[in-house]
């Protein structure tokens, strides 16, 4: 086992205590029932997601300035791994809400915004797969990251102004049980470490990928010498 | 070197081409008509829905009609290899920008010159002042926007199909404040003062930022 | 003295490489053709010269200025005809090149003498995509000695210019610096005193290396 399989278990790991302590420890909700269960590993995803993509967001900005390749590596890792957790946070959304709104989905602004977030990352990837890799490809995609990132306030805002129904974040509040509090930072704490390690080992993945444009053997042909004679 | 100069040059080349070719607008104003043939259909619309429905088939009208002129922008530059010449002389990225976004809101203007009587005529919407400057503040923004990710995707593989995909997101809040604005100008419930200030700050916040991001699409 | 210094240009297409460690020292006033077969990395090679790609590695110092840190200055001096001619078919030859005028923030007066340097007065206000191959060319020739250049940087200029296309380009690269990639050897041999050869290497055709010759 090298160390990044070993971080790779160590992180499932922890998710498994974190679901121990969501199914076992935390108490039911009085009014949601089981279902309030998702809120731990929703809310979590939506944060590690928020997370991933500030890296694209850093990434793209030092990319920009300084062509460092390593920010560029870690954008794109953040880009994939942040749109996994969004993908998370969106099916887990949609799975509460049904029986709680009775509604799979509501244009509010945070659904809204997130499934924006969601549309542009996954745009940023397709950018990443439909560009010859090298400079440019990484500075057109660190554009599309920024722009993003900054999109996703401005449709939350708009749309808030506009109408909204999410619940709003309600998380440390007198009301909330010891236990469920604890149980919501122990998964939090869990899931950034899971995104954390995730794209760690993406980030060795581009590395390694980078590493393979290169390697093809350098051929030394050539040839100095006076032009030919025209036959 | 005057960047304005080097704008309006950019600007006037474009529109002097389509002028000679009239490639775009003709094909953009029947591109129009067919979206409200199609939203009638769609919709079912009568004398007594059509105030509801008409400013959403407004934006959707405008916003794929967009996409259509936004993206041969580039793409034309793009074949004729003419955007490496120019970036080739030392003029400003974001003056060349700045003449492409010109000529390409000038476009849409076009398009939206032919749908909002469209509109009026089909749909029988009122067709005053105030629908006009809400869809004209639009305009600036989503020209911005949607030159910038022409610029992108010029340079990218399938870029007919990853316009729309990294554009429409960026245009949501220009489509959210809009389509109030108009909304109520014909006459709806919402705040226009409001939505029209909104379109103002979407405008100076995306244009100075496609204009800062300018360099990095366009240079090689 | 020496206009332009090469070192070690390296250029990688994705895992393709398409130019590897060329060094080149070209001096003022100097014309050196590039020769070579398809591939073989001319096209990459001219374009890292004319400042419009920059190498995956490798320097460039043209009149003393990195060329891709200060590029927008070189931009003055270097003149770029590539093989694609980059013409906006349906302006007039003259609207191309004052539009290119209004670019290079030069006297639109330099539209009639470019023109008649490349002897296209005649059809100076017909359509650019109405002219003939050969036209578009001399126009793409006329376009980038507009800001008169001391570098030009000429990309098989010679494709499509017919039976004159020697004089043609005597004219034109007169006391100028010149970098000339062509297929025609004669050619290569009657306008530049110089010569690098470019290989492509293996089947892939993508490893190139060359030395220049004297």
């Amino acid at each position: 086992m090298n160390r990044y399989e070993r971080w790779a278990a160590a992180a499932a790991a922890l998710m498994l205590v974190a679901g121990a302590a969501i199914f076992l420890y935390a108490p039911t909700d009085y009014l949601q029932g089981p279902v309030q269960r998702i809120f731990y590993l929703h809310v979590s995803s939506a944060i590690a997601a928020y997370g991933c993509f500030a890296v694209v967001l850093v990434g793209g900005i030092i990319y920009l300035r300084t062509e460092n390749v390593v920010a560029d590596r870690f954008a794109r890792a953040g880009a994939l791994v942040g749109v996994v957790f969004t993908t998370v946070t969106l099916v887990m959304g949609m799975l509460w809400a049904k029986p709680i709104w009775g509604s799979f989905w509501t244009w509010d602004a945070r659904l809204t915004s997130t499934l924006v977030l969601w549309i542009i990352y996954a745009g940023y990837l397709l950018v990443r797969r439909l560009s010859d890799p090298g400079r440019q490809a990484a500075r057109l995609a660190a554009v599309v990251g920024i722009f993003g990132f900054i999109d996703v306030p401005v449709v939350h805002f708009s749309v808030t102004w506009w109408r909204t129904q999410h619940p709003g974040p309600i998380i440390v509040n007198d009301a909330l049980p010891a236990q469920m509090l604890t149980t919501f930072f122990l998964t939090m704490a869990c899931t950034l470490v899971l995104a954390a390690v995730m794209v760690w080992v993406r980030y060795r993945i581009e590395t390694l990928t980078d590493e393979r444009q290169h390697i093809a053997e350098a051929v030394p042909v050539v040839a100095a010498r006076e032009p030919e004679p025209v036959p | 070197m005057n960047p304005f100069r080097v704008a309006l040059a950019v600007a006037r080349k474009d529109i002097r081409s389509e002028w000679r070719t009239r490639e775009m607008v003709p094909a953009l104003a029947q591109f129009i008509v067919l979206a409200l043939l199609i939203g009638n259909f769609g919709f079912q619309i009568d004398a007594r829905n059509a105030p509801a429905i008409a400013p959403g088939i407004l934006w959707l009208a405008l916003v794929f009609a967009g996409l259509v002129a936004f993206g041969r922008t580039f793409a034309a530059e793009r074949e004729q290899a003419s955007l490496e010449a120019m970036l080739m002389t030392p003029a400003s990225p974001v003056a060349i920008f700045a003449g492409k976004a010109i000529a390409a809101s000038l476009l849409l203007v076009i398009c939206e010159a032919v749908l909002l009587p469209a509109l009026t005529l089909f749909f029988g919407t009122p067709f005053t002042g105030d629908v006009v400057a809400a869809v004209l503040l639009a305009t600036v923004g989503m020209a911005a926007l949607g030159v910038m990710f022409a610029a992108i995707v010029a340079r990218v593989r399938a870029r007919e199909l990853l316009l729309p995909l990294l554009t429409l997101p960026l245009w949501i809040p220009f489509i959210i404040a809009g389509g109030q604005a108009v909304q109520s100008a014909m006459g709806l419930p919402g705040n226009y003062q409001e939505a029209i200030g909104l379109l103002i700050d979407f405008d100076i916040l995306f244009v100075v930022l496609t204009s800062l991001a300018a360099r990095f699409v366009l240079e090689e | 003295m020496s206009l332009l210094v090469g070192n070690g240009l390296t250029h990688w297409f994705g895992r393709e490489l398409a130019l590897e460690g060329v060094d080149l020292v070209i001096d003022t006033g100097e014309h050196m053709a590039v020769l070579g077969d398809n591939g073989a990395g001319k096209t990459t090679l001219l374009r890292i010269l004319a400042t419009v790609l920059r190498p995956t590695s490798g320097q460039l110092e043209i009149a003393g200025l990195n060329a891709f840190r200060e590029r927008r200055r070189l931009r003055h001096h270097v003149g770029y005809v590539a093989h694609a001619t980059g013409l906006y078919p349906a302006l007039t030859a003259a609207e191309n090149l004052e539009f290119f005028c209004d670019l290079q923030d030069v006297s639109r007066t330099r539209v009639e003498e470019a023109l008649d340097a490349v002897g296209l007065t005649r059809v100076a206000r017909r359509r650019a995509g109405e002219l003939s191959r050969g036209m578009q060319q001399r126009l793409s020739i006329a376009r980038a000695i507009l800001h008169e250049p001391r570098l030009l940087i000429l990309d098989e200029p010679d494709a499509s210019l017919g039976d004159d296309a020697a004089e043609l380009l005597t004219q034109v690269m007169k006391d100028k610096t010149v970098v000339l990639a062509t297929h025609d050897h004669a050619l290569a041999n009657r306008l530049c005193p110089r010569t690098l050869v470019l290989r492509h290497g293996r089947s892939h055709g993508t490893a190139t290396r060359l030395r220049v010759v004297r």
